[in-house]
């Protein structure tokens, strides 16, 4: 790109050349077009970032200082973030955020890892095979996710009661109980973002040193010895990144329980980014849900710094 | 048909209030040119936005219409439910500009648009609506009425409540619910019924409320009592006793078993269509709805008037209504208030629609009509029209939805759900429901 649009090196002006002005004037077209082009390409995706992005992150700032709507909107300093401190059903879903977060992304990121070592075993045959299935959650649409564990998670006649009930154990109300509704997310979220998670892991996986195992075993070290002495280490740049990552979205969770519990029963699955939601879409307080927008950011911010200190540190 | 199913009415406020919220927005950045400036024109081409059947209807009212007033055409459109909340706001916020001369409004949002767009529904009193006051079911008008005491529209749906119950299964029993004078009553007998009936439930209700509230019969219990989540001032009455006697009253019929959960949006339906619900307490339009939709049942349902919730209270309520309004923006406002006038407070007019569109008028003249007596099939031979028609003369008590229906609503549900999953105190979840609302609307608790 840049050896077609900028010269290598300017040719000295020959003897004898035109006055200076002129040579100016018939080089200022190429050169601006040469210095426009680039932002020429640039433009939609900026013009993109301004209209979707950029905007609506500074108006949204500008409207958390904002209350009422229609005519009745005025400014109002830090009314809605005062408010906020004050509502209970805010701090209610900071809670089963952070329980959710707390069960979900150590429980995932677990299971994610187990299934790329298991994969990656010199021992399993047809991995495309396994690898696409362990993938395929990780691209099906959200409405399909929805609807498909809402019926398998039917009190009377679910299959995951039905299961339950063929090896002896009660019944679950699924989506009817507090406890069983956020854990019916962790579920759902789980089964959502597992294979995506051990996907990347396998990528590590497979740029570890053959050497490293070859030479371990030479020295006497078991499986479990292997694993926690040079996989796990060698992981470790991956592990904070699924870590940071899945700690964001699993604050950001909204999708899950909108479309299995709606944030019921009793809000027992009402997450940040779905009391955001309704107070922006259902309730029109455009001001009062950019506050929650901004505290989350806050929320987010802190805590993905905290955790890249935390693990991060050893690699300095 | 029900083109006011209390599904469609349930998404209509999600959408139809998003729309009012946008147009909102846009008012405050439009609010320099102020209100709408029509015109009194009485001639000229007056378009009526509505939806679905109710247009149909509307539609076979404009020939005769078009026949008594020369010079007035008339060109119903159908905008569909919800879209037509989105563009009333947005036609609202922007002055009037690309509205309907008429527009066809639910309780829902009259209130919504009133407080958010002063100026921007006609006054009708100055036409001489307050003439046809006396001619509505009671209730309705101050659904109509400004905070200045003017009219801003003319009701045209009214839905009473009406309590409809399976027959044959109260027979086997030997129970006749026409003898119930309050719930309690039916509270009473409810081990009687369940040994007769076994696996049959009175009431069928989401308790987890998913995917939405499922609050359509504490909200009718607490307008038996003339009450609800506002008052007519727009202060929180959620928290009040009428409120706490209403969610009372299920929690009592829950605890007899007698109220099956119904989880999901089909639950109901799913129920019903079993025969697992002997109960339905549903407004005018079920009774097309029962038999369109579960006609395999057809000469097991009656309907009867509702029990009260307290001896000798009430037994009538206003489920909810429809208007007609007239844009303050329209260049031919007269015109547009001669054809709502002709339409709404003829009988022949409203009964015309009743037969072609199924709205229930409010026009208590109308009901004189014979197809009032004319008796059902589905319901064993009864005249459930001519129910109706007198529960509607009764008339309720009005209900102010205000523009904040949804919170209340949604905080309403949590009481509801706290109720039924945990077995809280109604009227501890309510108060505190109460407080939230006011937290949230900055609305007093009267």
């Amino acid at each position: 790109m840049t050896a077609v649009t900028t010269p290598v090196n300017t040719p000295a002006a020959p003897p004898g050349t035109p006055p200076a002005k002129a040579r100016t004037r018939a080089r200022r077209g190429p050169r601006w077009r040469r210095t426009a082009l680039p932002y020429l390409l640039l433009a939609p995706a900026l013009v993109t970032f301004g209209v979707f992005k950029a905007y609506p992150i500074v108006d949204s700032l500008l409207l958390s200082f904002t209350t009422g709507n229609g005519s009745a909107g005025h400014a109002d300093g830090l009314a809605n973030y005062r408010r906020l401190l004050d509502d209970p059903l805010f701090w209610t879903a900071l809670r089963n955020t952070g329980e959710m977060l707390v069960v979900q992304v150590p429980l995932m990121l677990a299971l994610a890892l187990l299934m790329a070592v298991a994969i990656n075993s010199a021992l399993v045959r047809w991995r495309t095979v396994w690898r696409l299935g362990i993938f395929m959650p990780a691209v099906t649409g959200l409405v399909a996710t929805g609807v498909m564990f809402s019926f398998l998670l039917r009190t009377e006649d679910g299959a995951v009661n039905r299961l339950l009930e063929a090896v002896g154990l009660p019944a679950v109300d699924w989506l009817g109980q507090p406890f069983w509704a956020r854990m019916s997310v962790v579920l759902v979220l789980s089964w959502h973002y597992t294979g995506y998670n051990a996907v990347i892991y396998l990528a590590g996986l497979q740029s570890i040193p053959r050497e490293l195992y070859e030479a371990a075993m030479v020295d006497g070290a078991g499986a479990v010895r292997r694993f926690t002495a040079i996989t796990v280490p060698a992981l470790r740049p991956l592990l904070l990144f699924t870590v940071v990552l899945s700690t964001i979205g699993t604050l950001q969770l909204f999708d899950e329980p909108y479309v299995l519990t709606g944030g019921g029963p009793d809000n027992a699955t009402l997450t940040v980014s779905m009391y955001l939601y309704q107070n922006g879409f259902r309730y029109f307080d455009f001001g009062y849900a950019s506050a929650i927008a901004y505290a989350l950011t806050l929320l987010v911010s802190v805590l993905g710094a905290v955790q890249m200190r935390l693990m991060g540190e050893r690699d300095r | 048909m029900s083109h006011l199913s209390r599904r469609d009415l349930l998404r209509a406020s999600g959408a139809g209030l998003l729309a009012l919220a946008a147009g909102g927005a846009l008012a405050a950045c439009d609010s320099a040119s102020g209100g709408a400036s029509g015109g009194d024109a009485d001639t000229g081409t007056v378009t009526v936005w509505s939806w679905a059947t109710a247009a149909l209807a509307l539609r076979g009212v404009v020939p005769a219409f078009e026949k008594d007033n020369p010079g007035i055409k008339v060109d119903v459109q159908d905008i569909g439910n919800p879209a037509i909340w989105d563009k009333i706001t947005v036609g609202l916020a922007a002055g009037g500009q690309g509205l309907g001369d008429v527009l066809h409004i639910g309780c829902d949002y009259l209130p919504g648009y009133l407080e958010k767009f002063p100026g921007g529904l006609a006054d009708l009193s100055a036409f001489g609506a307050d003439a046809h006051r006396d001619k509505f079911a009671k209730g309705l008008w101050p659904v109509v009425t400004g905070k200045d005491g003017h009219a801003y529209a003319l009701p045209w749906e009214a839905n009473p409540l009406g309590f409809f119950y399976r027959k044959d299964c109260f027979d086997k029993a030997g129970i006749d619910p026409t003898t119930f004078a309050t719930w309690d009553d039916l509270i009473a007998v409810a081990d009687r019924f369940k040994a007769a009936n076994p696996g049959i439930s009175l009431l069928g209700i989401n308790k987890a409320a998913n995917p939405d509230p499922d609050l359509d019969f504490v909200q009718n219990l607490m307008q038996l009592q003339g009450a609800f989540y506002f008052d007519l001032q727009g202060k929180i009455t959620l928290g009040s006793e009428p409120a706490a006697r209403a969610l009372t009253v299920l929690k009592r019929l829950d605890d007899t078993g007698l109220v099956a959960d119904a989880p999901g949006a089909h639950g109901w339906a799913d129920l019903m269509k079993t025969g697992k619900l002997a109960v339905a307490p549903m407004p005018s339009w079920a009774a097309h709805y029962l038999e369109a939709k579960f006609a395999d049942q057809s000469g097991t349902w009656r309907l009867t008037k509702p029990p009260a919730v307290t001896p000798g209270g009430k037994r009538a309520a206003l489920v909810n209504s429809t208007h007609l309004a007239v844009a303050a923006s329209s260049p031919r406002r007269r015109a547009a208030w001669k054809f709502v006038e002709y339409a709404l407070t003829r009988p022949a007019s409203v009964n015309s629609m009743f037969t072609a569109g199924g709205v229930f008028p409010a026009l208590t003249t109308a009901y004189a009509d014979p197809m009032y007596a004319a008796p059902s099939a589905y319901y064993g031979g009864q005249s459930v029209l001519k129910t109706f028609a007198d529960l509607a003369t009764d008339g309720g008590d009005a209900t102010n939805f205000t523009g904040d229906y949804a919170r209340a609503l949604k905080l309403a549900s949590d009481a509801q759900t706290k109720v039924f999953l945990k077995g809280a105190d109604p009227a501890a979840v309510l108060r505190d429901a109460a407080k939230q609302l006011a937290q949230q609307t900055g609305r007093t608790i009267a």
